[in-house]
């Protein structure tokens, strides 16, 4: 097996000494504040590569092969964007056993090398023994030895990770009834910016109970009839606003209650978790739990995910469910096929939308009005 | 015996059967099962296939389900739909191929059964639990028929490796194996150029979906080495030797092959045909391109679906064959005008030599 001891090798190389490293990684939705926040008190640099884009998207486009899905082609933009603004070395986590996923920092690497860049490229996989994975990948990039630091990143990490999740929780809820228009959206730009300011582990802590205190200050509608979507697919697209174009706005604007399933902070809790300390059901079990009926195993990504919610959502009352997905994901194209099955036999309407670089606005905007109509025609209906 | 267990099994003509048909054969024989065939692909099986899942759906799924629906249409009522999950620690398969039974439960809106054991070598489940779940499905038990099934299934593979091995086609190879004779023919025609087809195989032996493209090829005086052609080890190796590893389960069949020919130089071009939105193929021909491209090897990408057209097909492979043969004259020609520049050389420094020496 030499090659592949030496594929393990190239995980973690190290060429840079680790007092000179300048670290970026892709992005996904608000990813970029907790980690930097982690990083930074690790005592190492970092570079932020701007946020995806049309531009960011184009440059993907044109140096990766046209089969790949939409997140490789973003992701590839993020690194090469962070290259140019002084990063040497790339952080990526990968879930081998899943989909095209565990293959994306290997391609990634080989295309920037060709392209001329200089890097380090650290991977660390979420696949076994996790924390200890994650911690040697800190550990490589800083070789910071001081477990007060260790403690105080981590710690500092979580807490933002699970701020960001109650605001945009927070967000999701007070959106369609706000009073007056905009409201919500300030009041959850503003805590981005102090959740990103924030450098204490005390007030970290503090984050989540004061954005819960903030979010009840912004008068709404408390009578007004709100339908309830599900939001649910693949990982990337749902957190990422730029990739699936803001439709968590979109919906809230037209007065419909947006959930998501998929928060960043409890996966990684769980992800990170020794199974052993987490003791609440997991996504994934509750999932396999509720999609007994319709499939019998895990095929990889979130195929399982998107079937469970789908059901948990039609017996717990919620009015329709979105679901969208990267063109050519595999995972998804098999859920796709079975969700016609699961909305005729529980009864809930379900609008799959498959997104990729050339998804127009306009076109998107209809579908999902059309939808919204439906579903509050039918949420009427059922009323009377 | 209780009756109520099915006495029949039907085999779609797709996916897992090009590579495994000859296992299942005998598996199922030695069992006293009968298996019942789908028919050949037709453009009919595919559109009837196309009509149950989503337009995002590959070719090869869109063809596997059409061959479910051929079999029902048939009276068969019992289809075995493997899950092939993973062939080996942390070697997974595609997720469609993964969900196959999953896609065709929830498609198929009819009354039949299906036996649909798992293959996951992550999660320690090996061939043996997979003989022994199918066996199950026909309610029998006994472990040691178990195990003779199991011996007679690899005896008839073993026979079809073995004969594709020595260079005999596809489907005469798979016809000798099935009707259980050994034919020992090395069959190793010399033609004027040759080219490896990195595919999978049910898209390569398919003659509909790959729009019998071996067939064309040798009409054209090329000679076609396939997955049959490199065993498990060489492929395996050839893989290390180009600092890579394996990660999709099918990854022997088209980088392991490609990569083993690219290796040894024995070709001249490489084919890669794959169907369109294949995730895996997406990677791995970029694998190849990339190797390619470093080691000066010509690479044509065919993508297929079921609206490609046989005369666009037939142009692009002409004029990829017509560049070879240009670039394998023009290199003839060259190593020609080496040879008699060396000799050049040598004699010149034989003359400046005497030259010397006389001064």
């Amino acid at each position: 097996m030499k090659a592949a001891e030496k594929y393990e090798k190239n995980k973690m190389e190290n060429k840079i000494p680790a007092k000179d490293r300048i670290i970026a990684w892709p992005r996904m939705g608000r990813i970029d504040i907790p980690l930097k926040a982690l990083l930074v008190s690790l005592g190492a640099k970092v570079v932020i590569p701007p946020a995806n884009s049309n531009e960011a998207l184009e440059l993907g486009v044109r140096n990766s092969i046209e089969g790949i899905c939409l997140p490789y082609k973003l992701n590839l933009a993020n690194y090469i964007m962070s290259l140019d603004k002084g990063a040497n070395t790339l952080m990526m986590f990968q879930a081998p056993g899943s989909c095209r996923l565990g293959n994306y920092t290997k391609m990634a690497q080989k295309t920037l090398k060709s392209m001329g860049y200089d890097f380090d490229m650290v991977i660390f996989d979420m696949y076994k023994s996790k924390m200890k994975q994650t911690l040697h990948a800190f550990w490589h990039v800083t070789h910071c030895i001081n477990p007060y630091r260790y403690y105080k990143g981590f710690s500092l990490g979580f807490n933002k990770f699970f701020a960001i999740d109650t605001a945009e929780r927070l967000l999701f809820y007070t959106r369609p009834r706000e009073l007056h228009k905009g409201d919500a959206e300030k009041c959850y730009e503003k805590w981005l910016k102090i959740t990103d300011e924030t450098n204490s582990v005390l007030g970290a802590k503090r984050l989540k109970k004061r954005i819960i205190e903030d979010f009840k200050k912004i008068p709404i509608d408390r009578n007004k009839e709100v339908p309830v979507i599900y939001l649910i697919g693949e990982f990337f697209v749902l957190l990422d606003p730029y990739t699936n174009q803001n439709i968590e706005k979109e919906l809230g604007e037209m007065g419909v209650e947006v959930q998501r399933q998929i928060m960043f902070g409890d996966w990684l809790e769980h992800v990170l978790k020794p199974s052993l300390f987490y003791r609440k059901e997991s996504h994934r079990e509750r999932s396999v739990r509720y999609s007994k009926d319709y499939m019998k195993r895990a095929i990889g990504g979130e195929c399982i995910e998107t079937i469970g919610d789908t059901v948990y959502a039609a017996k717990h009352g919620i009015d329709g469910v979105i679901h969208i997905s990267p063109f050519s994901c595999m995972p998804e194209i098999v859920a796709q096929n079975i969700l016609p099955k699961v909305s005729r036999e529980e009864d809930i309407p379900v609008m799959s939308l498959v997104l990729d670089e050339q998804t127009g606005k306009a076109g998107y905007i209809t579908r999902i009005e059309a939808f919204v109509d439906l579903v509050k025609r039918k949420k009427r209906l059922r009323k009377k | 015996m209780n009756k109520s267990f099915p006495r029949r099994v039907g085999i779609p003509r797709a996916i897992s059967y090009y590579n495994n048909y000859p296992f299942y054969l005998g598996f199922f024989n030695s069992l006293g099962i009968e298996v019942i065939l789908s028919d050949k692909t037709t453009t009919k099986i595919i559109n009837e296939g196309a009509k149950y899942v989503v337009s995002d759906t590959c070719l090869p799924i869109k063809v596997y389900v059409g061959h479910v629906v051929n079999l029902l249409d048939k009276g068969c009522e019992c289809i075995f739909v493997p899950s092939i999950q993973s062939t080996g620690y942390k070697i997974n398969n595609c997720s469609k191929i993964r969900g196959l039974p999953e896609i065709i439960r929830n498609v198929i809106d009819r009354e039949f059964t299906m036996i649909e054991p798992t293959l996951d070598k992550t999660e320690n489940i090996g061939l043996n639990d997979f003989c022994i779940e199918t066996a199950l499905a026909f309610g029998i038990t006994n472990k040691k028929e178990i195990k003779k099934a199991v011996q007679k299934g690899f005896e008839l593979y073993d026979n079809f490796f073995k004969m594709t091995q020595a260079g005999l086609p596809y489907h005469e190879a798979l016809d000798n194996a099935v009707n259980g004779r050994y034919v020992n023919k090395t069959a190793d025609i010399v033609k004027p150029l040759s080219v490896v087809i990195m595919g999978h195989g049910y898209n390569l032996f398919d003659e509909r979906i790959s729009l019998d493209i071996i067939k064309k090829l040798e009409k054209m005086d090329v000679k076609v080495y396939t997955s049959l052609n490199v065993s498990r080890e060489d492929a395996l190796n050839a893989i290390e030797n180009l600092d890579e590893i394996q990660y999709w389960a099918n990854e022997l069949e088209l980088t392991g092959t490609a990569a083993h020919f690219l290796n040894n130089r024995k070709v001249d071009g490489i084919i890669a045909l794959s169907a369109f939105g294949c995730g895996p193929d997406s990677l791995m021909v970029d694998e190849i391109a990339y190797h390619c491209k470093e080691k000066n090897m010509p690479l044509i990408h065919l993508t297929i679906d079921e609206h490609t057209g046989e005369a666009g097909f037939i142009t692009r492979l002409e004029a990829f064959v017509d560049m070879l043969m240009r670039k394998k004259r023009a290199m003839i020609s060259k190593k020609s005008q080496a040879v008699v520049r060396t000799d050049e050389i040598i004699t010149l420094k034989k003359e400046k030599m005497f030259t010397s020496a006389v001064k």
